[in-house]
């Protein structure tokens, strides 16, 4: 386990001062930001960037521009307009280096350019835009280490993410919960396997009571999470209305496999019994009930129980929410689980090639095709996960290649179309 | 913070026991037990912890579809145990409902003997058209009728506060959440304090003083707190009241002087206290003093978020205390594997339960779990007994703290042989 940052990354923040002191001196100066991080790992190996970097050197040493690696491994590079042309022949090189890379062969249907020219003059506000994203970005990565309860991090909490749950509030979400048609909070989100060119196939789907729409609507302005155990007391609450829209075919529509959470404790209440009492026979093969990891270690006797219960009468059951470190101490097949969800992390990524092997290891302990990979957000993630052998994904960026995929489909439907149409005469 | 432990409603207090139903229902048969068999499903002798109510419920479901469809009867003694009466049902279909209960226990020792096996203490079988069968039977059901009534009796005659602790009414909810933890904020904690000494028990005998944990005997906090609400019903919000318990020792235990204390203590904490401004001061006030200090942390919060840990016990241990993760027990103990979370000491909870029930293949396992983890970090809590002692000697373990564990102090000190 690496041992986390606390401090900002000096090279951002030196980053952000440097910005900050040009707001004096904007004239004549040019900036250009080149977009390692979207390189494949394999090409933003620490080698690369710095050879990426050396070729700046001459400019920093003739005092004609200041340059800034990231941790991420962008690179900005701010310099006198005198030496543009030199500077684009310097970029033009790298570009040349990663030359096998999508970020540039596929540079011209993508949002993301290897390289972003700025003039600091006229483009001021944007830059220091984009380099306080790039910092709060960092630092977000820090922020599961940071949240703690002194002072300035809960007032920042606060101002960020509403006033903290307290009891007296769960107490009343929860009664006002009773009442509230949640249908419409309901969202579903896709574990797919894909294939080499990146089509994705359904496994199965996640449904899901959005928080962030459920916090919108019943309490604006209250941090649901800032204590972790009122909140799973909230979950339980959440776990009998989503049973009982389940158990109204009308209210949600249910196709494919599905999965959704519960808590064990929900398992083994009248409610899940009337549930379960409910749902046809062939209906509970097509269902994945999702555990927090959270329940196991609360009572590892009544998760057994549960598991076994469900299990016997066709459910089956994945054990959601570990991080690369927990998954290291859960055993997949001893705790009898079909699946379990690890979180995508870029730290997973960073940790350098023992990490890398230290999860290919537990990959494949727990069964290659026993893992999902969620929170899926980048492409980076599925590259990673490529390597170290998970097939499942789930998150925002397959739900983007699941909609390109749509689209690509139906241009294909309407091209045969077209061409049936053109056949006859 | 503290565990709670797990308590098990006794149902159906009053009117007529379910032992009573049964005892009838024998004596209404005997003249006419043609096709008649029975069987006892000795669910009471689980572990305490799945003698929970609602595994019961769902266990006595699996009998369903025979009840339905067969000329069949169930009793759901207060014992926990169930009896199935059945006329002509093919033992076939008995033998579906018995394997899906099996299979829901099968991690518990009551199922580990093979299946019709005479070490197979899960099922008695009674064939009632035998007379030997039906008197045994009949002896075995009058015998837990008058169990059940004197159970009755006791449990309402009892009103001494043990009782009234695990019988408790009200549960812990959300409405009566923020009273109870106001009034923690509010009562006084410091003459609750207790304290135990975990003790290394060396190879020649001797021991030697490990160190003392001091905490809130949970008995006597719900006692002054909220003699009627359950604390323990709810464990989620169980666990957010410790979080202001722990900030209230704290301020207790920053009492203490540090400087001239010649133990170690060890103190129960939430991950979210130890990072918080009360552990602030906790430290300003043991100073240089910290290795003096070991901090137990629960598995639950230890995995709630790893990396929190992480940051946390790397943070103690550069100030120089000593980590613990304490909420394992023998069993749970074979499914995860502590020494990942590399701390100081690791304590196994415990349980008369596992005394003679956990097979010898089992105890290997135990043992190769515990030389991983790493001998001298083992503590075995709550030790009872000689015979817990034993086992955790057995097993590899030589560190024990428990009210056995106390004795045996007392002894070596009035022998002089406790260092």
């Amino acid at each position: 386990m690496t041992e986390p940052a606390t401090r900002l990354p000096s090279q951002e923040k030196l980053l952000l001062d440097y910005i900050h002191r040009l707001d004096q001196h904007k004239e004549g100066r040019k900036m250009v930001h080149l977009h390692l991080s979207a390189l494949r790992p394999f090409n933003r190996r620490e080698h690369h960037i710095c050879a990426a970097a050396e070729d700046f050197e001459p400019f920093v040493a003739a005092l004609d521009g200041q340059l800034f690696i990231l941790k991420n491994a962008d690179i900005f590079f701010i310099f006198k307009q005198e030496v543009q042309p030199s500077v684009e022949t310097v970029v033009q090189q790298t570009r040349y280096l990663f030359s096998d890379d999508p970020l540039v062969l596929e540079e011209d249907d993508s949002d993301i350019q290897f390289s972003d020219w700025y003039d600091v003059e006229t483009d001021y506000d944007k830059i220091l835009h984009i380099v306080q994203d790039l910092i709060s970005a960092a630092s977000d990565q820090n922020r599961s280490f940071t949240n703690q309860m002194d002072t300035r991090s809960a007032l920042k909490a606060k101002q960020e993410k509403g006033e903290p749950l307290t009891p007296e509030v769960l107490g009343r979400v929860e009664s006002a919960l009773t009442r509230t048609d949640l249908s419409n909070m309901v969202r579903r989100q896709y574990i797919c396997s894909l294939s080499r060119r990146r089509v994705p196939e359904t496994a199965f789907s996640e449904l899901f009571i959005s928080i962030a729409d459920l916090r919108e609507t019943l309490l604006p302005g209250i941090n649901l999470m800032a204590n972790r155990w009122l909140f799973q007391h909230l979950t339980e609450t959440l776990d009998r209305r989503m049973l009982s829209m389940l158990s109204k075919t009308d209210t949600l529509t249910i196709s494919g496999d599905i999965s959704f959470n519960l808590n064990v404790g929900t398992l083994l209440s009248q409610e899940f019994q009337a549930f379960d009492d409910n749902i046809t026979a062939n209906r509970r093969g097509g269902m994945i009930i999702e555990l927090q990891k959270v329940n196991i270690f609360a009572n590892l006797g009544a998760y057994l129980f549960a598991r076994e219960f469900i299990q016997a009468k066709g459910y089956r059951v994945c054990i959601d929410g570990l991080s690369y470190q927990s998954m290291a101490v859960i055993d997949r097949e001893r705790l009898g689980a079909d699946f379990v969800k690890l979180i995508w992390h870029s730290e997973m990524m960073d940790g350098g090639e023992e990490i890398h092997n230290h999860i290919r290891t537990m990959i494949r302990h727990a069964g290659e095709d026993r893992v999902v990979l969620c929170r899926v957000d980048n492409r980076e993630a599925i590259d990673f996960g490529q390597s170290v052998g998970i097939t499942m994904f789930q998150g925002r960026h397959i739900e983007h290649l699941i909609a390109e995929d749509n689209r690509r489909k139906e241009l294909m439907r309407l091209k045969r179309r077209m061409e049936r149409s053109s056949e006859t005469p | 913070m503290a565990d709670a432990a797990n308590f098990t409603a006794i149902p159906n207090l009053h009117g007529t026991s379910e032992e009573t139903l049964l005892v009838g229902h024998l004596r209404r048969i005997q003249e006419h037990s043609a096709g008649q068999y029975a069987i006892h499903v000795h669910l009471s002798e689980l572990r305490p912890g799945n003698r929970q109510q609602n595994f019961i419920r769902i266990a006595a479901r699996a009998f369903e579809a025979l009840l339905a469809n067969f000329d069949a009867t169930l009793y759901v003694l207060s014992n926990h145990d169930l009896v199935l009466f059945c006329r002509d049902v093919p033992v076939d279909d008995v033998d579906q409902a018995i394997y899906k209960v099996r299979a829901l226990f099968s991690e518990d020792p009551l199922t580990f003997g093979d299946e019709g096996s005479f070490e197979d203490r899960f099922t008695t079988w009674y064939d009632l058209t035998q007379k030997a069968d039906f008197r045994a039977f009949m002896a075995e059901a009058i015998k837990m009728e008058a169990e059940a009534s004197s159970r009755q009796r006791i449990d309402s005659e009892d009103k001494s506060p043990a009782a009234s602790y695990a019988m408790a009414g009200t549960p812990l909810d959300p409405r009566n959440l923020a009273a109870i933890n106001q009034r923690m904020m509010e009562i006084n904690i410091a003459d609750l304090l207790r304290q135990q000494t975990a003790v290394t028990v060396q190879a020649d005998g001797k021991g030697e003083t490990l160190f003392r944990e001091h905490y809130v005997s949970m008995q006597d906090l719900q006692r002054r707190l909220a003699p009627n609400i359950n604390l323990f019903g709810n464990s989620w919000l169980f666990q957010y009241l410790t979080e202001t318990l722990d900030r209230r020792v704290l301020s207790v235990v920053a009492q203490f002087d540090f400087e001239s204390m010649t133990d170690v203590i060890s103190l129960n904490l939430n991950i979210s206290t130890v990072l918080s401004r009360e552990f602030q001061v906790f430290h300003r006030s043991v100073g240089m003093n910290a290795r003096k200090v070991v901090i137990e942390l629960q598995l639950i919060d230890v995995f709630a978020d790893l990396g929190m840990y992480v940051f946390a016990r790397d943070q103690l241990r550069d100030t120089g205390y000593q980590i613990l993760i304490d909420g394992l027990n023998p069993v749970s103990f074979q499914f995860f594997n502590p020494s990942l979370l590399d701390a100081d000491f690791v304590k196994l909870g415990w349980s008369k339960e596992f005394l003679g029930e956990v097979p010898k293949a089992r105890v290997d396992e135990v043992r190769d779990q515990v030389n991983i983890t790493g001998k001298n970090k083992m503590v075995l809590s709550r030790v009872d007994s000689e015979g817990a002692i034993l086992w955790g000697l057995q097993a590899g373990i030589h560190r024990f703290q428990g009210h056995y564990a106390d004795v045996i102090v007392e002894k070596m000190i009035s022998k002089g042989i406790v260092k």
